[in-house]
């Protein structure tokens, strides 16, 4: 039960990065390859506040997304003069620069690799009340998306990913809404990161890499790009997937990297066969 | 001044490593607008398949790393086959062929990763020659990988400006659409470029495994790596934007990994986005 309970957090918390990710990817059309960078810098600033300065942990997840969100803004404004391609390998580059910006900036509980001893609130604190708060932010973080992208909104980010022209034709710049959605998705990356540092009680830079980042693409690939109910099904589906490896009873070196195969499969079967996922209303058409 | 002479040695080192795998990357890349992902896998497979012969096996060098780069090629092949052939006909485009590429990847290295448990594998078991020429340490390995890269390029450059297939791949370089008009046969030319591309990474594979071993994660990186020689070089000029830009990378890469090697990818990525973002053509281009 204790076990179950774990799982269905960490489902929770990939599910507002894979939300955020899709908004990014799905809706406006910014291939983002390195949303770990965010979610370790959420993670990162909320653990660093709450461990090793006390601030209440409430207040150090706030501020950890608005860091996260400043920082999203910040690597996305040199970024924006490039498109398509270039801007992908650009962000991929983002996972391996963040990553040593961990490694060797991001303070460590000494004697270990990482950061532990969250100081967490009733709602966090034990494994049942801890599922049930982060489901209920999952399932807010999914209205406030569904909302945005049937709002005006979301009519904006659609156009800015199809027909940038006309949206500027109307007087609307596309970049405008392409910073406005990157930092709103850092913003809730970065909340994920922090609900993830309190699910895992430890974490390091590892957590953060351009593994993570892939994680993102197969589970909203999976699901369905601009789609929520897409974000949320890829992540049931697949980390539940995942869970029932376990009844295989591979001998336990083996089970990462068969998880890993069958991702790398999925990946391709998806690109031959079905590039919207499974209820997905856009795809990779460049 | 010694010092300073010994890190250039060893990022002229490093940068021949490099240009085999960009100038690979950049053949692909350049001609047929295919982000080969895998192509770093290819030059995992060639090293691995040379380790177990060679190291394993006890099976004679030079036999080990013919059949080390030949299993390079097939597997370049076939990944082009088996992956990017369907992608492709089913209407992807450059993004799906991009993540069925990392999908590929994904699925060797894992393979790998089982396999080795994550341990550096070196196939090779005494120690590399070393010799002093005026405080400066050169390493003997480090000319057989020169002369290596020189007969490579050599012949590179035969290919490309002598021949009829290599006068194809420089037209589908130039204008691809245009190239298939005036009748180049797309196919052959892609079974050439494959081919080619897959032996040059598969022998750096082979270099790299006998020098300083490999590990599952090492095929990203290399990739990763000639990626970003190719963006320093840039593709139009597929042989001297590999040779300038790996160049510059082995040498930069040497002297970051002196002066801060914390910070090593850091340093090479941070280079790769202010390229793209300032000079998005490359040095040459």
């Amino acid at each position: 039960m204790e076990h179950l309970l774990y799982i269905g957090t960490l489902i929770a918390v990939w599910t507002i990065v894979a939300l955020a990710a899709n908004l990014v990817i799905g809706y406006t059309g910014m291939m983002s390859m390195g949303q770990a960078a965010y979610l370790g810098v959420g993670a990162y600033v909320t653990a660093t506040l709450n461990i090793l300065l006390g601030v209440n942990f409430y207040l150090a997840l706030l501020i950890g997304s608005i860091i996260a969100a400043v920082v999203g803004a910040i690597t996305l404004l040199p970024l924006l003069r490039i498109g398509g391609f270039y801007f992908a390998l650009a962000t991929l580059g983002i996972n391996f620069v963040f990553f040593d910006i961990f490694h060797n900036l991001a303070p460590r509980v000494e004697g270990s690799e990482g950061l532990y001893g969250l100081q967490l609130p009733d709602l966090l604190a034990s494994s049942a009340p801890r599922f049930a708060t982060t489901v209920a932010v999952a399932i807010a973080c999914a209205m406030l998306c569904q909302a945005v992208v049937t709002s005006p909104l979301g009519r904006a980010l659609r156009a800015t990913r199809d027909r940038p022209d006309a949206l500027a034709a109307l007087g609307k710049d596309p970049r405008r809404y392409q910073v406005l959605i990157w930092t709103f998705a850092a913003g809730l990356t970065g909340l994920a990161g922090g609900l993830y540092a309190a699910t895992l009680f430890y974490i390091d830079p590892t957590l953060f890499t351009l593994d993570a980042s892939i994680l993102v693409l197969v589970y909203i690939g999976v699901g369905g790009l601009a789609s929520t109910t897409g974000s949320v099904l890829g992540v049931i589906l697949l980390i539940a997937f995942n869970e029932s490896l376990r009844f295989l009873g591979l001998p336990s070196q083996f089970v990462g990297p068969f998880q890993q195969a069958i991702y790398g499969l999925l990946l391709i079967l998806l690109m031959i066969f079905r590039r919207r996922g499974l209820v997905g209303k856009y795809d990779f058409t460049e | 001044m010694t010092i300073l002479l010994q890190v250039l040695s060893t990022g002229v080192g490093l940068a021949g490593y490099y240009a085999l795998i960009a100038v690979g990357f950049a053949l692909i890349f350049g001609t047929l607008r295919i982000f080969h992902v895998a192509h770093g896998t290819v030059f995992m497979i060639a090293g691995y398949a040379f380790f177990s012969l060679h190291r394993l096996l006890g099976v004679n060098v030079f036999a080990s790393a013919v059949v080390g780069v030949f299993c390079a090629v097939v597997a370049g092949l076939a990944i082009d086959k088996i992956v990017y052939g369907p992608v492709l006909r089913r209407g992807g485009g450059m993004f799906a062929v991009f993540i069925a590429s990392l999908g590929a990847a994904l699925i060797v290295e894992a393979g790998f990763l089982a396999w080795s448990k994550g341990v550096v594998s070196v196939a090779r078991t005494g120690m590399l020659d070393t010799f002093i020429v005026g405080g400066v340490a050169f390493r003997a390995f480090d000319f057989v990988i020169f002369a290596f890269v020189a007969a490579a390029f050599g012949a590179l450059y035969l290919w490309l400006h002598r021949t009829s297939t290599g006068l194809e791949v420089r037209g589908l370089t130039d204008n691809a659409d245009l190239a298939a008009v005036v009748g180049v046969n797309v196919r052959r030319t892609r079974y050439a470029i494959f081919l080619i591309a897959s032996a040059l990474a598969g022998l750096a594979g082979v270099l790299v495994a006998y020098d300083t071993g490999l590990e599952p994660s090492i095929g990203f990186k290399m990739l990763f790596i000639g990626v970003v020689a190719v963006i320093l070089g840039g593709v139009r000029n597929i042989l001297l934007g590999t040779v300038v830009g790996a160049t510059c990378l082995g040498v930069l890469t040497a002297f970051a990994g002196f002066l801060f090697p914390e910070w090593n990818s850091f340093t090479i990525f941070l280079i790769m986005i202010v390229l793209i973002i300032i000079r998005p053509q490359g040095i040459l281009g």
